[in-house]
């Protein structure tokens, strides 16, 4: 798609996201910039990657100061930043999730999370819900449930269970409804005793769609009777950004493993896995290793993120923030009927275009050219959903009151010119 | 064992002047143990945990399976060109450079300073906007490259590179069939653990269609450096193993974990050849041969006179970044383009500018040449104690990729492990 001096770097995301290539070149808390100088308001946080803002200061001096020291041994060797940050990592989590492992991406953090529950259970099938997004290696794109997203190549072992999607789902709301489709998947596709189940609390390449409520604790109870071990894939709500830590938060469940990466490192590339000792333990069995995984540089970035997330209280940022924006966000649904729906929490939200409110028809052309728009107005936002027609707005968590206002008003200016 | 046998993987420095070799064997067995090079760098002091602190840690939250060097594992807190420090500033030779990673030297200034820059300003976006770091550094990678290798993505791991080569090789051929050698490692992911072929990291779990082919070992082989023989084990397991069309072979031209065993002269010729009469892709794997380290050429398989269809790579690429790529030619590229494949680290700014200051660096110091001039010394030298110490079995390897496998018995080949695990720990001291 882009071309640069005759080579071809190839990303063929257009469709998916900004086909109109802006070519940024300078990052500054919610603020990019590009080669003119020109400001836009970041309000995709580099695919809901920057938690703390572009170059936070903290974030920026504790990796200059490891680099400078070392920034490779591998851990062969002993070095401080991978333990202090698993540490202080291990320390957000509930009950008995205090074993981490460090990747480089969510993708290579789903893969071990997979890996590990086949193992522990000593069985093979994984429930992933439809519409859900976990990564692009072979066992992960198996659990990716969007067809946009899988390539035609074997993807055994993985079982797609209905979306409890509140807005397009045939159940609406009722979280147990949907549950029961997970029961069915174990009793007629399975041996009735399944490795795991992997889902995110919203799904984010999916159209920030919130589970239903109700959901996860039923689904939960359904695959621990099969033997099966729940997994959180908290690569996109994780650390602070819906207002809870965590998104399992919101759903009152305790996963028996978590993934986590995108926001861990506010961009340097950084992936995790939490489990609990016992779980952890299958992995003596043979040997794992990350050559890049816990280097003391990106350790100590991720040291530096929970301090800034703390220090700086984004994550009663984020939920102040984000119920303020929502709740304008939601002012200009009952203003304009293209607006088909808004959801999210705190600073992951969502709002879906349509054509039809009844028939709920996605404004698929509409959406680009608001987009479009919006960048010209200053204001950068993602896009997403299975048909596209998702605003996906996942900004650093030091977004701002006004910030919100700008986003919101030059959607609404936009709106109301159409 | 191969694997802690595998020693020799240097970060560079220019050479000192050669002495005579048997002079300095003959007097090993005389007085005190060689003194390290003067090197003029004074570590920083280190105020942080000690080693018992860490390791303490290490062992409550870091899970019982991540395992470490050496009885009493070392606290190392710096790292200067080819040097490590640890906790008392002690400085250490390293001599295996994070596993073949630092290919520049730790803390090189010039990759350092590309990468602080570049921190300051801007992480992160991601390729839905446009930044040139990612296109220049695409562009002085491919031109590193012969044929038609000119289209690049870019990953995190060598694992994730693996992976996408080998999505792409089946979605190239539309075969399923994969091709890989005994004695591999390719990655720990779901489907690179298919690929690598030693025991100690494969899990017990379904691990696709992959074919394990003889591995053509010239030190343990069946055939000894024989290619022919080993490459007909290649046409068996396809007119025997599969549909008779396959989706790619890979291997790694020195296998690193695996013990720097070289591939019988000749070999990916003649494999090559019968891979794509099957109509499958070669994918050469670069992730510890790459950027000049095998010193008589940039790539690994460039030394058996082959030009592949994909090329994977990670560890040296960034001095340590995590950071890896895979690049191919135009018309396979073409057919990821029916899907989205999205990788929202890979390419990113920071990895890029240090990525780029990397291969800045290999030309302008000369670093393969360097590689060739200083591994071929080495390599001498390590002949010299092989023809003095019955207990060294094989010298092998190519430039700063070198191995020395320790054998009780030169006739039975007997890997003496014990005594590998002592010899590992008195270098240490």
């Amino acid at each position: 798609m882009m071309n640069d001096g005759g080579n071809r770097i190839e990303n063929r995301v257009d469709g998916l996201f900004n086909k109109f290539c802006i070519n940024i070149v300078d990052g500054k808390k919610q603020y990019l910039f590009d080669e003119e100088g020109r400001r836009y308001l970041d309000a995709f946080g580099g695919i809901a990657t920057v938690c703390c803002g572009h170059c936070h200061p903290d974030v920026v001096s504790a990796v200059v100061k490891q680099m400078n020291r070392i920034q490779h041994s591998t851990v062969l060797y002993l070095n401080h930043a991978i333990a202090d940050f698993a540490e202080a990592l291990a320390s957000k989590m509930p009950g008995d999730l205090k074993v981490v492992f460090f990747t480089n991406s969510g993708t290579e953090a789903n893969e071990l999370a997979l890996m590990m529950a086949r193992l522990y259970t000593g069985c093979q099938d994984i429930i992933s819900i439809r519409n859900g997004y976990h990564g692009n290696a072979a066992g992960t794109m198996g659990a990716t449930a969007q067809s946009i997203w899988k390539f035609n190549v074997v993807q055994s072992g993985v079982h797609h269970t209905l979306n409890p999607d509140p807005y397009r789902g045939v159940f609406g709301s009722d979280g147990e409804k949907y549950a029961k489709d997970v029961q069915d998947l174990i009793n007629f596709g399975t041996s009735g005793h399944v490795a795991g189940f992997i889902s995110e609390a919203i799904q984010g390449v999916g159209g920030i769609i919130e589970l239903a409520p109700g959901y996860l604790p039923a689904a939960y109870s359904t695959i621990k009777k099969a033997g099966g071990l729940c997994i959180a894939d908290e690569v996109q709500s994780g650390f602070a950004r819906t207002g809870s830590f965590w998104g399992f938060e919101s759903h009152g469940v305790v996963p028996d493993i978590v993934t986590m990466a995108k926001g861990i490192g506010n961009g340097i590339p950084l992936g995790a896995v939490v489990t609990t000792p016992e779980i952890a333990e299958v992995l003596t069995r043979r040997s794992y290793f990350n050559t890049f995984g816990g280097n003391p540089v990106c350790t100590a970035a991720g040291l530096a993120v929970l301090n800034v997330i703390e220090k700086e209280k984004l994550q009663e940022n984020a939920h102040v923030v984000g119920s303020y924006l929502k709740e304008r966000l939601l002012s200009l649904k009952d203003k304009y009927e293209l607006v088909g729906d808004v959801r999210g929490r705190g600073l992951m939200l969502g709002l879906e275009l349509v054509t039809d409110r009844k028939l709920k028809t996605p404004a698929k052309t509409e959406i680009v050219h608001v987009m479009e728009q919006m960048k010209d107005m200053g204001v950068l936002v993602g896009k997403g959903g299975y048909y596209g027609n998702v605003f996906r707005i996942t900004p650093p968590l030091c977004f701002t009151k006004e910030d919100a206002d700008f986003l919101v008003d030059a959607m609404g200016y936009t709106l109301s010119k159409m | 064992m191969a694997f802690w046998g595998r020693i020799l993987k240097r970060a560079l420095q220019p050479a000192r002047p050669s002495s005579d070799a048997a002079a300095l064997c003959s007097s090993y067995s005389t007085n005190a143990p060689p003194q390290l090079p003067r090197f003029d760098h004074l570590p920083k002091p280190y105020k942080g945990p000690s080693a018992d602190a860490v390791l303490e840690k290490r062992k409550k939250f870091l899970g019982p399976s991540l395992f470490y060097f050496y009885e009493k594992p070392l606290n190392i807190v710096e790292g200067k060109m080819q040097y490590l420090f640890d906790e008392s500033g002690r400085r250490y030779l390293d001599a295996f450079a994070g596993i073949v990673t630092v290919s520049c030297g730790h803390c090189h200034p010039e990759v350092l300073d590309a990468i602080i820059e570049q921190s300051k300003l801007l992480q992160h976006a991601t390729t839905i906007y446009l930044h040139h770091a990612i296109g220049d550094f695409a562009e002085a990678l491919t031109s590193k490259l012969p044929g038609d290798l000119k289209v690049v993505y870019f990953v995190n791991s060598g694992s994730e590179a693996n992976e996408l080569a080998t999505l792409m090789a089946r979605m190239y051929t539309g075969n399923l069939e994969m091709i890989s050698l005994r004695n591999a490692y390719h990655g720990g992911s779901s489907g690179t653990i298919g690929l690598t072929a030693l025991n100690t990291w494969k899990y017990s779990i379904p691990q696709g269609e992959i074919h394990h082919v003889m591995n053509p070992d010239p030190y343990r082989g069946p055939f000894g450096s024989d290619a022919k023989a080993y490459a007909r084990d290649v046409q068996d397991h396809i007119d025997f193993g599969t549909s008779g069309k396959v989706a790619g072979f890979i291997a790694e031209t020195i296998q690193g974990v695996g013990g720097a065993v070289e591939l019988a002269p000749g070999y990916l010729k003649l494999v090559y050849d019968i891979v794509r009469k099957a109509g499958g892709v070669c994918i050469a794997d670069e992730v510890q041969t790459g950027f000049g380290r095998t010193g008589g050429h940039y790539w690994g398989f460039e030394t058996q006179g082959v030009i592949p269809d994909i090329v994977t790579m990670a560890k040296g690429i960034g001095n340590g970044l995590p950071l890896g790529a895979v690049v191919t030619t135009p018309e396979i590229a073409s057919v990821m383009a029916q899907k989205i494949q999205f990788n929202t680290y890979g390419g990113n700014p920071v990895c890029s500018a240090g990525g780029h200051a990397v291969l800045r660096v290999i030309d302008k110091e000369k670093r393969q040449a360097h590689c060739a001039d200083i591994g071929s010394h080495l390599i001498s030298r390590l002949k010299e104690l092989q023809q003095k110490y019955d207990i060294i079995g094989d010298v092998r390897g190519r430039g700063l990729m070198l191995g020395v496998e320790l054998v009780t018995d030169r006739k039975e080949k007997t890997p003496a492990k014990a005594e590998t695990l002592h010899l590992f720990e008195k270098l240490k001291e």
